[in-house]
């Protein structure tokens, strides 16, 4: 029997995810905060939940693993997103994509032409990308969490980290000095699944877009 | 780290040599039985020919060296499918069809598929010189028979029209650097960054281009394309061409995705992919592509398609572990020379005994034995390991 394999990370992407789910009639029977299970199932034998890191939402959905995947634009610009259909929007996870400086940092005058600083960042195509359409040389330094403390201690010049309320930064003296994208999740659905499995897949898709236009 | 081979190159052992190379012998002679002609270009030729009318994609997937013997440039293939062209074009200069088939090694700078072999095993099948929709429609057929013969699960061919594309790209009057982009975007169906690309862009371009990534599914998609899209001949033509198909291929198992354009640099009408059950990415590629040929100085009809073997035979089950070998011993007798002939002629494998031979013969593969009882030879099972 064909099914439909949905990879989604747990927070704050699954408990947004729930209210499009209930509109394509799909209940989870397990909270992924309260269960240790890494496969969920759901009310419809036919439809499962699989969690994985929000990172690597894109792999699974790549390598056919899951048809379908949530997963932010920040994953999805750092992935690549090779072998994937985006198609929808689903406007949850909301928060942007920014360079943050401490504050009294002279942002505008280290990065005038010639300029070079020193970056930090978990998103380092994304940074890349940024700075290589300024036409600026940056040398940035991966990190995996924390990014906040790096200009505090003097390992990099600025950031480049998700913002949602800008709270992280206040408290640690850091301020906002560009935007890079608005970020959001999307939907993320195989290639081949989607010409396999139109049947199945269609209507979810259908009632996701549905649920967000309402 | 001893022998290890570098990323994304594998070896074929034994069993899967056996099935790659079972299955190309299948295909090749399907390819003969209808008349497509083998061609072996060479492995390596001069950058400039081999790139040739393929776009940059094709020349960053190419390794380069310098010819010690010209100072020239040169690349290892990375796709058949621009020598074959050449060869059609250039030398042998038919004046009506050619078809022409091959298999060989390519090469890529980077993986192109998701299981990342560097060093695909190219096979396809061209067809040079018929400009018509029946050429396409023996092209498609030809690649059903591929999935058939290659006994692909729940196969199913995908087809698009790239002169849907770029008529729709003419009439938002991009710049070329963008249009690039808005294929990136419509290849992964991104409507949500093709809604903000497409913001200034005039109507009816622009909600025709938005209506492509939904345009996907069974024949019907061809009347919503027809209602969804303006009625100009550009556009009137190429969704013909698609109804001819969806006609002609009713008996297989097609769908249509008009946002699909695998390719375009070099294709110029039809486009398709081929996907299977199991394999998370197409499994063949092929198109209309009258154009390239220009390049090496005759614009020729051209429509085909080429596949990797490597990713086709993956899903293949190995081969039921075939009767083992027979054993004969070392002995000039003439009576066991006629009768290892004979088994030979039956399809048996009959290896020789080496003197001195360490380990057991049955890791050679062997499962019976020839001996002499009375003044004949006999197969018996092997004994005495």
């Amino acid at each position: 029997m064909s099914s439909i394999t949905l990879a989604l990370s747990k927070g704050r992407i699954f408990e947004e995810t729930l209210p499009l789910l209930a509109a394509a009639g799909i209940v989870p029977t397990d909270n992924p905060e309260s269960s240790r299970k890494l496969i969920i199932g759901t009310n419809r034998p036919d439809v499962r939940l699989v969690i994985v890191r929000a990172t690597d939402t894109p792999t699974y959905v790549q390598y056919g693993a899951a048809d379908l995947g949530i997963a932010g634009k920040d994953v999805l610009v750092e992935h690549g997103g090779a072998g994937l259909y985006q198609p929808l929007d689903l406007e949850i996870a909301k928060c942007r994509l920014c360079v943050a400086v401490q504050k009294g940092f002279d942002y505008a005058a280290a990065t005038r032409p010639g300029g070079r600083i020193r970056v930090a960042t978990k998103y380092m195509n994304a940074a890349k990308a940024h700075f290589a359409g300024k036409g600026m040389h940056v040398d940035l330094i991966k990190l995996y969490g924390s990014m906040e403390l790096a200009p505090l201690v003097g390992l990099a010049d600025a950031i480049v980290d998700l913002v949602s309320t800008g709270g992280t930064l206040r408290a640690n003296n850091l301020e906002e000095v560009e935007d890079i994208m608005p970020i959001s999740s999307r939907l993320i659905v195989n290639q081949a699944s989607l010409k396999l499995k139109r049947e199945l897949l269609q209507p979810v898709l259908d009632a996701f877009a549905g649920a967000i236009q309402s | 780290m001893r022998w290890v081979l570098p990323d994304h190159i594998q070896d074929a052992l034994p069993s899967d040599a056996h099935r790659l190379e079972s299955l190309r012998r299948r295909l090749l002679d399907a390819f003969r039985l209808r008349g497509y002609q083998l061609v072996m270009p060479p492995l390596l030729e001069y950058l400039d020919s081999l790139t040739t009318g393929a776009g940059k994609d094709l020349e960053l997937r190419t390794f380069k060296l310098v010819d010690q013997l010209s100072g020239r440039s040169m690349g290892v293939r990375a796709d058949m499918t621009p020598q074959v062209t050449r060869i059609d074009a250039h030398l042998l200069n038919r004046r009506g069809v050619s078809r022409l088939c091959y298999c060989g090694s390519v090469l890529h700078t980077l993986p192109s598929t998701l299981t990342g072999t560097r060093e695909p095993l190219q096979l396809g099948a061209e067809l040079y010189g018929h400009a018509g929709i029946e050429a396409d429609v023996e092209i498609l057929r030809l690649l059903a028979e591929v999935l058939r013969l290659a006994e692909v699960p729940a196969s199913r061919i995908d087809i698009g029209h790239v002169g849907l594309f770029h008529a729709l790209a003419a009439r938002a009057g991009l710049v070329p650097g963008r249009e690039e982009e808005l294929f990136d975007l419509l290849q992964a169906k991104d409507v949500p960054e093709l809604r903000r690309m497409l913001a200034d862009v005039s109507e009816p371009a622009r909600s025709a281009l938005l209506a492509l990534p939904e345009l996907y599914g069974g024949p019907e998609v061809l009347a919503e394309a027809a209602a969804r899209l303006p009625q100009d001949a550009e556009i009137a033509g190429p969704l013909a061409e698609l109804r001819q198909l969806a006609d002609a291929l009713g008996d297989l198992p097609v769908s249509f995705d008009l946002a699909d354009l695998r390719g375009y640099h070099y294709h110029s009408g039809i486009v398709f992919a081929a996907y299977g059950a199991e394999s998370p990415a197409a499994l063949a590629l092929g198109g209309r592509y009258d154009r390239v040929g220009q390049a090496f100085g005759r614009a020729r009809p051209a429509t085909g398609f080429s596949l990797d073997l490597r990713e086709l035979a993956w899903h293949l089950p190995t081969p039921a572990a075939p009767a083992g070998a027979v054993l004969a011993p070392p002995d000039d007798d003439a009576g066991l020379t006629s009768e290892v002939s004979a088994l030979r002629a039956r399809g048996e494998i009959v290896m020789v005994a080496l003197p001195g031979h360490e380990g057991t013969w049955n890791e050679a593969g062997c499962d019976r034995q020839l001996v002499k009882r009375g003044d004949r030879w006999a197969v018996v099972p092997l004994q005495g390991e």
